[in-house]
């Protein structure tokens, strides 16, 4: 068994079940009728992911998915911080919505490359609904970019906000130095956060938001080109417990107390009746 | 001129349907060519036609294809919740008795 490669695999479907889990809440809240739908369904979607990443995992490890997804303890979990946080708003979820997606596709195109061929060849797969999920998410970008003044602020305040959470995407993942050495991580995640940088400021650019999302960013931390030409994200003198990108530690199992609520909600039925099926 | 899409129903629960195209220079005459071309032996009672210029496709439609497994949206993947039910029913009258 492939330790580096039980990694990746939990690494990859803890972010898409946790996020799901976010996105299922919007089921009956959502903005109108049909966005209600679209977002159930992407959350859906987002589940079908981790289901699929988490059977692979079962081969590996010699599990079963369910027990992998809603088993395990709190501190076993290694999505992104990001992926745990409450939906706050339709602007936070949006924003994170977007950005998260982002992040995938350029994850996703690094993963296609995966010296394991049946990883690859999911990553393959997923890509295909994943680049529908980042229509749906550049269509409303667009839309709420040039839209009237509020949403278009709560929108540069929302990523504004998230965008140094955004940065724990790429966090190592553990035994990265093993994956990438076995081409099992084919990028190192340093690279594929200096490619997610480059790809949603362009992009900020072209949606005309770029300077007010400085200046929001700047709130919470300070957006800083470092001597490699990395943008680094410093804490600002107000950040107080905001914790800097670097240590947030998703990856490593450490979580908010978001997540401690979201944990129970998402295993509670499966504590409750061990061993049930449905 | 202008291709204009054709639908026609037959009556006001069913669906309209697609049922060809015309040439023409606008809608009021559209019409008038969608009714002689199609409907001309009582095949629907109603008659819509549309630019085909105003309608929107994907301009990828491998977006329409489903990737991964989406069992869970077909009521054949919850069939076996009916001998779910028998069984619990069972041993719930079995615990009773």
């Amino acid at each position: 068994m492939s330790e580096a490669l039980a990694a990746a695999l939990t690494a990859l479907g803890d972010d898409e079940l946790v996020l799901g889990h976010r996105h299922s809440e919007w089921t009956g809240y959502a903005p109108h009728l049909e966005e209600d739908v679209a977002f159930s369904s992407i959350a859906q979607d987002e589940i079908g992911h981790a289901t699929a990443y988490f059977t692979l995992l079962a081969k590996v490890i010699g599990s079963d998915p369910d027990r992998i997804a809603l088993g395990r303890d709190k501190g076993g979990y290694r999505h992104a911080i990001l992926c745990e946080r409450p939906n706050h708003e339709w602007a936070y979820t949006l924003a994170r919505h977007w950005l998260y997606d982002t992040a995938d596709e350029i994850r996703l195109e690094s993963l296609e490359q995966c010296s394991d061929e049946e990883l690859a060849a999911l990553t393959r797969k997923i890509r295909r609904e994943e680049r529908y999920h980042l229509l749906h998410a550049d269509s409303w970008m667009k839309r709420v970019a040039r839209g009237p003044v509020e949403g278009r602020t709560k929108l540069m305040d929302a990523i504004g906000g998230i965008l140094p959470e955004a940065m724990g995407i790429f966090e190592e993942i553990e035994l990265e130095e093993t994956a990438v050495k076995e081409g099992l991580w084919p990028t190192p995640s340093s690279e594929l956060r200096q490619r997610f940088l480059d790809h949603t400021g362009s992009k900020l650019d072209e949606l005309g938001l770029p300077t007010e999302i400085h200046a929001h960013a700047t709130e919470r931390a300070e957006f800083v080109a470092s001597s490699s030409g990395d943008l680094i994200a410093e804490a600002g003198a107000d950040a107080g417990q905001e914790p800097s990108p670097d240590e947030l530690g998703g990856r490593r199992g450490r979580h908010t107390a978001d997540f401690d609520q979201l944990w129970e909600d998402m295993t509670g039925q499966y504590r409750a009746h061990p061993g049930a099926t449905w | 001129m202008d291709v204009y899409e054709v639908f026609r129903r037959h009556g006001h629960k069913e669906p309209f349907e697609h049922c060809g195209a015309v040439i023409a220079p606008d809608p009021e005459m559209a019409l008038l060519m969608a009714k002689e071309c199609f409907l001309r032996r009582r095949e629907a009672s109603h008659l819509w036609v549309t630019r085909r210029a105003d309608i929107h496709s994907f301009q990828d439609e491998s977006l329409l294809e489903i990737a991964s497994d989406k069992s869970y949206r077909f009521a054949e993947a919850y069939r076996d919740v009916v001998t779910k039910r028998e069984r619990a029913r069972a041993r719930a009258q079995e615990i009773a008795s």
